[in-house]
Formats: structure tokens, C-alpha cells, sequence
């Protein structure tokens, strides 16, 4: 067979092993709450109304005598919700608008047709709030035995509110999530059903959907939503139904705009199987639809060659339009909100960064679906620290752009992936304990800091530290065990351990489980002419003044470096000496004591002191003073002092020339 | 040539003649902001020789501007670089200036802000004397800083007063018509329809800006011309030198703006100070800095001159200077 044969044999072979979908055994997980929903949007005054069956298995080994439930949309319900407080009036898009949501059940029943509504009450597990709907919890007739199902019925009606933070419209643009009653995850200790809060997202159990949307007409053919589109039917005048299915997820969520491009491509890879991607695209960025697909793709490829395949048939992207930014940048099973500009420069990496985040999200939160009330590290900060490595690996860095006037000019200054995309961690370093409930942090600034940056650079240290290899090996073990589960930070620390074969529990401790920072310096390198030994020498038996001939003469240079540990937190670090005539010399340090002194006697004229040099540890808070050189190098402040003052020059001359 | 005296071009060329002739003007203009932009960054380059100079990271940033490294800086000397970079951002955002963070100034943003201060008395004098010097045949920096003392009170009410109505214009123009769209512009369908609204609101408050500017202008340039009026005359000669010629005055400014910008994108373009050692040496580089802002006061004193040459040709009593190109119609036409 000639070469070219073969290879066309191996393509093909390729290609038919990329068409066939290899599921993993555990794909569907066994349902836990399902849900089958009819809804019906009235576009115009911004409302839905649905019914709703909910079947839920008790698989704890307690009997649960009442259920609770979120009621998300409630958070926008009025000022005294607890979101509401927190946030303060402003959330991702700014400032909230003077625009309000709700969801009210008007009908609950029992699976024996028992009339539940009455016993419906509101309850606020998390800080006490009597004004905050958030979550309800209904009495049941009889226990809902250990293994046992059950199905409850229940209408409900929904108003939206102007998107401002995820969900909600804007004109016809419909971003409906959090949306309908979804039931809390019951564990053994009891409900783990937290109400809204400003900085957290959801948790909830894995389940079969199957939701019907009744929309007007105007919106035929611009309908996506989580899962795989199974019918569209008119319904009546005027109206057109779209009925979605997804088994294994864990939320659902649909969007409608009449101004959407509606394109598909799909990604193909041998050993990660066909997606069928669909992008809902604003017109005004359909010049960007290469770069939405490009960013899934890479995403869905680089997540899964460490993490295992993307189970799903499709992936659904949506581009929100100008003026509702809050619904951008979010996932969903199966369905993610990209986020970009028009005049977004192409050096410029926002909507493949955002698309590449929240499609890695299908990992850390949609199959591996951690509490991101209670741990919202396990999915923010675990997917940060992948997206990271997959925008280094497909893109290189990104670029500092300018904001003017609301135009984006790029400026050619690298952002490197992951310290500089994670700068914001160091700002607030200290501020709390990164292992912290969402909403008990001091701020946004630092939950984000905390919860993203800190832990992608914990993670992206502790992948220099064990090595690339191992740290994939750790992190597919994790995903394997926790697939379609709810892993929690022990689960991780021990897929480490049992890939490293040590206990690393300490690394967590001074990291997650820690508020204290980083910080690595040489204080000290110097680098004298070595001196010629003075005193008292023995010479012919006798102790006289002098050093004999061969010591007279001093040689090289006598170095001492003194590195020094500034902050709390201890961490294995390697020093580097490097010397004239390209002498180095390494050493690793435990870093536990607060300083380590090196001295050279009669060497090589020391050239620099360095600790960290590889830039192993990621979390040092102030890189400027890892390294120290005995001899001043003076071009760099030099040229930027001169710039500063040329530019200051321009600033003074714009000012006097005007008035 | 039309009935109305010398077109804006020829007044904008004759300006920058007059400027070449007289360069010790753009070496004192630029001795001042240069000392001013010294005076500015001096902490900030010794804080930068501080961390750079023994620091390996150093190396780096020959060339390269390290964002991470700036980042670092900032963070770890709010004592020196302050809240200046957020306030400079703010003035290009469309949104505006957050004035709240005024009041909250450290390090060189409150060194910037003072020396603004200084600055306007400084433009003040510098004007005065610009002005004054370019009506004399023959002068010299003697001339300059005598009239520029001469009239620094009355030009200090006047740069006082146009700094206030271009403030004004800012806050009533460009940021309160942001405030009060801000919920309409979210509305608007996309991105472009919003940055057309960003653009004319942008647009109103460049025609104010330039109005104010010629206004000043043309009562600082009557001022000088005019010492034989008394002052409420020179004023409102002033006032009225600008209504009677806006088209010529407009000119000369828009061709000025354009020189300028012109000169700006050469030097984006040309990027001196881009890829480090290997496109220019530092000495170099800090020649060519410096030579741009010359030949950019250059112009600005050619705008100065052009104005001059526009509104006043004839010689007032107090001067020597004749000029020999000036027609009968000119003098007719500005009221000499």
C-alpha cells in the first residue's frame, strides 16, 4: 500500500472515529430533579406563564418531609431583596435599572393531586431577610422516602425585569434564565438551598429537561436554549412553539431576539467527537462570528483533552445586544452569553476570552457541578486557571486596549496569561480567606480577586511545582471521579495526593484555606574583590604577621546574597547565582525561615541574585524584588523617565494650547 | 484675496513665518514645560531607578513597557503614582471625569494637579510675552519676558476665564448630557448608534471648546495690538474681532489642528520610541523627543501669530512695526 494510501486510510479512519460520539458509561447520569415545562412568552409586556412537572428522587438516606425551592427571579422582585442590598444598586452592568422581576406560584400539587400551595412559605436560610422570596419551602403530605420519586405539578408566572445581571429583556432580546421554580440539592446534613445573592451563582442536581417555548412569530428561526432542539410547530396565529431537550443537565436556560444571525459549525475532533456549535449573533459583530467559533472550538479542545470529552451534541453561544452587557458572560448547561464590542481591535482577546471562559464552564460547573454558593472557587477559579492555559496556548497574550470616548484602540502592550490576566488578585491579597462563602466576602473586588485570579495562580503554581504532566494527570482523576457530581475542594486535594502519592495538603492550607501573600526578595547581593588574608600565619614552625605567598595574593571575588522571606505565607523556592563567564549556581530553598544567606568566597564576579527564578510561584505579590544585581543598570528608568516627561510635555502643551 | 483681508491660509503661513523668524519663543515655551514635566515626573523616575536599576526585571523594560511590572509599581507606591491614571482614564471615558476622586489626590496626581495651577499662571505670561514679542520688529527674550510680565494680570483674568467656560462647557455639555442619556443610550439598538450619540455630544463640546478659545484669543491679541483703548474697549474690541471674522478665525485654528495632528500621527507612525535599543539609542531618542515638542511650539506660536496677523495687521501706536504687505482693504476690514 503506497504512503499516500495509507494516509488517506488513517484520515478516514480518523474522520469515522470522530463521527461516532463515545459517551462515557456514567452518560446520562441517573436523573435526580427533572423537569418538563411549558412556558409562553408575551413579549410585550415582558412575562411568562408555565406549567411546570417537577420529578424528584430522594437519594439521600434520610426521608425528606418538604421541599424547598429557588425562586431566583424574585431577587429583582423589590429593594429590600437581599440581592438587592448587597449589591447596592450596581452589579454587571453598572447601575440596576428602575426595573423589577418577579415569579409567583399560583398552583402547587402533590403527587397524589393534594393541594400544596398553602403550606408554601418564604425562608431565608442564609441571613434572616423577611423581605426576600428567594427560596420556599413547601410541607409535604407524607415523607419522601430514602430512594423514593416523586412528581409535583405547579403553574407559575414570571415578569422580567431589564437585564441588568443575567437575566431578563432588552426591547425584543430575550435572555431568560433562572427563570422557572428549581428545586434546592438535599444532602445528608438537610437543603442546601441558598437564597440570591450579589456575588454567588447556583448549585443544583443533574436531571432530564424538556421544555416547550411559546413565542410570537417575529421570533421563528431565533430561539436557542440549553439542550437539542427537538420541534417547532405553529401553535396559533401568530405563534410558534419550540420544544428543547437535554438529558444529564443541571439547568436550563433559552433566548430569543428577532435581530439574531442564527449560524452553526461544529467542532470536530478525533477522541472529543462532533459538536454542533450555534452562534446567536448580534448583526452589528457578524464580522466576529469566526472568532466566537474559534474560541468554543479551542475551548471544547483544550478543556477536553485534560478533562475528558464534552458529552453533549451541541453548544449554543449568544451574543447579547448593545445596552444589555449584564447578560453576557454567563454559562449554562449546553448554552453560554459570549460578550464583545464593534470596535473591539482584533489583538484584543474579549470575545475570545469570554467565549473560551464560559465554554470551559461546561467542565468546571456544568459536569463537575461544585456548589458555587458554598465553593466558588471550584468553578470559577478551576476554570479561570484552564482558560488561561488554553488562551496561552491558541492565542498568545493579550493586548492592552484604550477606551476612548467608548472606541477601543489597541496599544500593542502584552497581557500575559496567567499574572498579568490575574493582576487583580494582588490588589487584594490579603483582604479575606479565599475559601469563603460567595456572599461573605469584603467586597467584589475581592471576591473576584479571590475567587478567580487567586486561585487560577494557586493552581498555575501548583502546576510548576508538580510539573505540566502530573498536574493533568491530578486534574483528569478529579474529573473522572466527580463527573456529573458535586465535588467539593477535599475532592480535589485528594485527586492531587493520590496522583503525587504525598500528602500536599499543605500547599491548600497556605493557599485556599489562607489570607496570607506571597512575597519573595533578595535583599542583598554584593560582589567585592576578594581580599588578601591578613593575621597571624604559621610560617616555618612560628606565628608571624603576613600570609604567605600563595595566600598573599587574593583572587576572584567574595559574593553574599541574602534572600529574605516578606510575606506570611512560606513556599519552596530556588535561588540562582549567576556569575561572569556564565557560572550559575542553584539551590532550593524551603522558604520557612524568614531570611537565607549565600556566600561566595574568591569566586566569579557575582552578576545577579535570583529567587524564584523559573517564576514557579505565581502568588508572589511584588516580582521586582525576586532579583538583585550588584552592578545598576540604569536604561530602563532612564528611557521611561524620558517618556513620562515627553508625554507630560504633550499633556502641559494640550492644556495651555486650548485656553 | 478677498474684500475680508487675508484668507485663513495665508494668515496661518505668514503666523508660522513670523514664528521661524523669532525660534527663541519656542526655546522659552519649551524651557518652561519642560521644567514643569520635570518637576512632574521627577519622583516617579527616581521611584523607577529605585526598583529598576539593581532589578533584573529591569532589563525587560528597556524596551518593552511590562504591563505586569506597572501594574506592581502601582500597586506597591500609591504614594507615588496615586489616583492619576484612573482620573486620566476618566477624562477619556464617556462618562466623564469622576470628580469625587479630585478631592482623594495622592502622589503625582496631586503634584499634577498644583502644577496645573502653576502652569496657567505660567501660560499667562508666556502669552503675553508670545504676543507682544511677535508685534516688535526686532525683539528679543528681553522683549519677551518684559511683555509678558506686562500683561500677565489682565492675561491671567483672561486664561482664568477660559479655563472656567471650558469647564463649564465639559460638565454642561459632554458630561451632563452623558448623565442624562445614559439610560436612553443603553437603549439604543447597538453599539455604533451609541458612539454616533458619544461623537456629537464630543462634536458640541469641540465647537464650544473652539469658541471659547477664539474668543480669549481674539481679546488677548486686541489686547496687545490695542494699548491706545482703554481696557473695557480692548475687551469688547476683542469680543468683536472674533464675531466679525469666525469663518477666518475657525480656519486658522482647523489648520493649526490639523498640523498638529498631522505631526502627531508622523510620530505614531515613525514610533521613535518603540522597539527599545534597537530603533534608537537613548540619546537619540531623547533628542527626537524633544525636537517634536520644539517643532510643535513652533506651530502653536505660528497659530498665535496667524491670529494675530487676522484680526490686527495694521501697527498699533505703541509699536514700531509696519507691515509692508498690508493692503488698504485689510485695515479697513479690521477696524484699524
Amino acid at each position: 500500500m503506497s504512503a499516500a494510501k495509507v494516509r488517506v486510510l488513517a484520515l478516514a479512519l480518523c474522520a469515522g472515529a470522530a463521527a461516532v460520539r463515545v459517551l462515557p458509561e456514567t452518560f446520562p447520569p441517573p436523573p435526580v430533579a427533572s423537569y418538563q415545562i411549558t412556558c409562553r412568552l408575551d413579549a410585550d409586556k415582558k412575562a411568562l406563564e408555565a406549567n411546570e412537572v417537577l420529578t424528584w428522587k430522594n437519594t439521600t438516606s434520610r426521608p425528606a418531609a418538604a421541599l424547598r425551592f429557588h425562586l431566583y427571579l424574585n431577587a429583582f422582585r423589590n429593594t429590600l431583596s437581599t440581592f438587592w442590598r448587597e449589591s447596592g444598586g450596581e452589579h454587571r452592568d453598572g447601575t440596576l435599572p428602575d426595573s423589577f422581576g418577579a415569579i409567583e406560584i399560583t398552583r402547587m400539587t402533590g403527587p397524589d393531586g393534594a393541594d400544596l400551595l398553602p403550606g408554601l412559605r418564604f425562608i431565608s436560610p442564609d441571613d434572616g431577610n423577611p423581605n426576600d422570596r428567594t427560596v420556599a419551602e413547601v410541607g409535604l403530605p407524607r415523607p419522601v422516602q430514602p430512594g423514593e420519586t416523586i412528581s409535583v405539578a405547579l403553574d407559575f408566572a414570571a415578569r422580567l425585569p431589564r437585564v441588568s445581571v443575567r437575566t431578563g429583556y432588552k426591547d425584543d432580546f430575550f435572555m431568560v434564565v433562572q427563570w422557572f421554580p428549581k428545586v434546592g440539592v438535599l444532602e445528608e446534613k438537610g437543603w442546601n438551598c441558598h437564597q440570591f445573592h450579589a456575588s454567588s451563582e447556583f448549585f443544583s442536581d443533574f436531571g432530564n429537561y424538556d421544555v416547550s417555548i411559546d413565542v410570537p412569530a417575529r421570533y421563528k428561526g431565533k430561539v436557542g436554549a440549553t439542550g437539542q432542539r427537538v420541534e417547532e410547530r405553529e401553535t396559533s396565529a401568530g405563534r410558534i412553539l419550540y420544544r428543547f431537550r437535554q438529558q444529564g443537565v443541571h439547568d436550563f436556560a433559552w433566548t430569543a431576539d428577532p435581530s439574531y444571525l442564527v449560524l452553526e459549525d461544529t467542532f470536530r475532533e478525533a477522541g472529543l467527537g462532533d459538536v454542533r456549535l450555534f452562534l446567536y449573533l448580534q448583526p452589528e459583530h457578524a464580522d466576529q462570528a469566526e472568532r466566537y467559533f474559534g474560541a468554543a472550538k479551542a475551548a471544547l479542545s483544550g478543556y477536553g483533552r485534560v478533562l475528558g470529552l464534552y458529552p453533549y451534541p451541541t453548544l449554543s453561544i449568544v451574543d447579547p445586544p448593545w445596552g444589555a452587557h449584564g447578560a453576557g458572560g454567563m454559562e449554562y448547561p449546553t448554552l453560554i452569553t459570549g460578550g464583545t464590542a464593534w470596535s473591539d481591535p482584533r489583538s484584543v482577546l474579549r470575545p475570545e476570552g469570554v467565549t473560551v471562559h464560559e465554554a470551559g464552564h461546561q467542565f468546571f460547573y456544568g459536569l463537575l457541578a461544585s456548589n458555587e454558593f458554598e465553593e466558588a472557587w471550584l468553578d470559577e477559579g478551576f476554570n479561570t486557571y484552564m482558560c488561561d492555559r488554553v488562551l496561552k496556548a491558541v492565542y498568545g497574550a493579550n493586548h492592552v486596549d484604550l477606551d476612548v470616548f467608548g472606541l477601543h484602540f489597541p496599544l500593542g502592550i502584552d497581557i500575559h496569561y496567567p499574572v498579568d490576566a490575574n493582576r487583580r488578585y494582588f490588589a487584594v491579597a490579603d483582604w479575606d480567606v479565599l475559601a469563603s462563602e460567595s456572599w461573605k466576602f469584603r467586597g467584589r473586588s475581592s471576591y473576584s480577586g479571590q475567587i478567580y485570579s487567586k486561585t487560577a495562580l494557586t493552581l498555575a503554581s501548583l502546576e510548576r511545582l508538580l510539573g505540566t504532566p502530573t498536574m493533568d494527570r491530578a486534574l483528569r482523576l478529579y474529573a473522572d471521579r466527580w463527573r456529573f457530581r458535586h465535588p467539593t475542594t477535599k475532592d480535589f486535594i485528594a485527586a492531587v495526593n493520590d496522583t503525587v502519592g504525598a500528602d500536599w495538603s499543605w500547599f491548600f492550607d497556605r493557599t485556599f484555606f489562607s489570607s496570607g501573600i506571597v512575597d519573595y526578595a533578595v535583599a542583598e547581593a554584593e560582589s567585592k574583590p576578594a581580599k588578601p588574608p591578613q593575621g597571624l600565619f604559621e610560617k616555618d614552625g612560628k606565628l608571624s604577621e603576613g600570609a604567605p605567598a600563595d595566600l598573599a595574593k587574593a583572587r576572584g571575588y567574595d559574593s553574599v546574597v541574602t534572600v529574605v522571606r516578606r510575606g506570611d505565607v512560606a513556599m519552596p523556592v530556588d535561588i540562582l547565582l549567576r556569575f561572569d563567564g556564565d557560572h550559575v549556581y542553584r539551590t532550593h530553598w524551603d522558604g520557612e525561615a524568614r531570611w537565607k544567606r549565600l556566600r561566595v568566597r574568591a569566586g566569579p564576579r557575582l552578576i545577579e541574585a535570583v529567587v524564584d527564578p523559573d517564576e514557579k510561584i505565581l502568588l508572589d505579590v511584588d516580582r521586582t524584588n525576586n532579583g538583585l544585581r550588584p552592578e545598576p543598570d540604569l536604561r530602563a528608568a532612564t528611557r521611561w523617565t524620558a517618556r513620562a516627561v515627553f508625554w507630560v510635555q504633550n499633556m502641559i502643551d494640550f492644556m495651555t494650547v486650548a485656553w | 484675496m478677498s474684500r475680508g483681508g487675508p484668507k485663513a491660509l495665508r494668515c496661518f503661513l505668514r503666523g508660522l513665518a513670523l514664528s521661524l523668524s523669532k525660534p527663541y519663543l519656542a526655546v522659552a515655551l519649551w524651557l518652561i514645560q519642560l521644567m514643569l514635566a520635570a518637576a512632574l515626573i521627577l519622583p516617579v523616575g527616581n521611584q523607577m531607578h529605585s526598583m529598576l536599576d539593581r532589578s533584573p526585571a529591569g532589563e525587560k523594560m528597556v524596551a518593552v513597557p511590562n504591563y505586569g511590572w506597572w501594574e506592581t509599581a502601582r500597586r506597591e507606591h500609591p504614594d507615588v503614582l496615586g489616583n492619576f491614571p484612573e482620573l486620566a482614564t476618566g477624562l477619556l471615558s464617556t462618562e466623564g471625569i469622576r470628580w469625587s476622586e479630585l478631592p482623594g489626590l495622592l502622589g503625582v496626581g496631586a503634584t499634577a494637579f498644583s502644577l496645573a495651577i502653576l502652569a496657567i499662571v505660567l501660560h499667562a505670561f508666556a502669552l503675553g510675552g508670545t504676543l507682544g514679542t511677535l508685534r516688535e520688529p526686532s525683539s528679543s527674550l528681553v522683549t519677551f519676558g518684559r511683555e509678558g510680565m506686562r500683561r500677565m494680570p489682565a492675561f491671567l483674568v483672561f486664561t482664568l476665564a477660559a479655563w472656567g467656560a471650558a469647564f463649564a462647557a465639559y460638565q454642561w455639555i459632554y458630561v451632563g448630557s452623558g448623565v442624562a442619556l445614559r439610560a436612553r443610550v443603553k437603549d439604543l439598538h447597538t453599539e455604533q448608534a451609541a458612539l454616533v450619540v458619544t461623537g456629537l455630544r464630543l462634536l458640541a463640546l469641540a465647537l464650544a471648546l473652539s469658541v471659547i478659545k477664539l474668543l480669549a484669543d481674539s481679546v488677548r491679541t486686541v489686547w496687545v495690538a490695542r494699548p491706545d483703548l482703554p481696557p473695557v474697549s480692548r475687551f469688547l474690541f476683542g469680543i468683536g474681532g472674533a464675531v466679525a471674522r469666525p469663518l477666518r478665525l475657525f480656519g486658522i485654528l482647523g489648520m493649526y489642528s490639523v498640523t498638529t495632528l498631522a505631526l502627531y500621527l508622523a510620530w505614531l507612525v515613525i514610533d521613535p520610541s518603540a522597539g527599545g535599543e534597537a530603533r534608537l539609542a537613548l540619546g537619540p531618542l531623547i533628542a527626537a523627543q524633544q525636537v517634536f515638542v520644539f517643532v510643535r511650539l513652533l506651530i502653536k506660536i505660528g497659530y498665535y501669530a496667524g491670529i494675530s496677523e487676522a484680526l490686527t495687521r495694521a501697527p498699533s501706536p505703541e509699536y514700531s512695526y509696519v507691515a509692508g504687505a498690508a493692503s488698504p482693504s485689510d485695515a479697513q476690514a479690521t477696524g484699524a
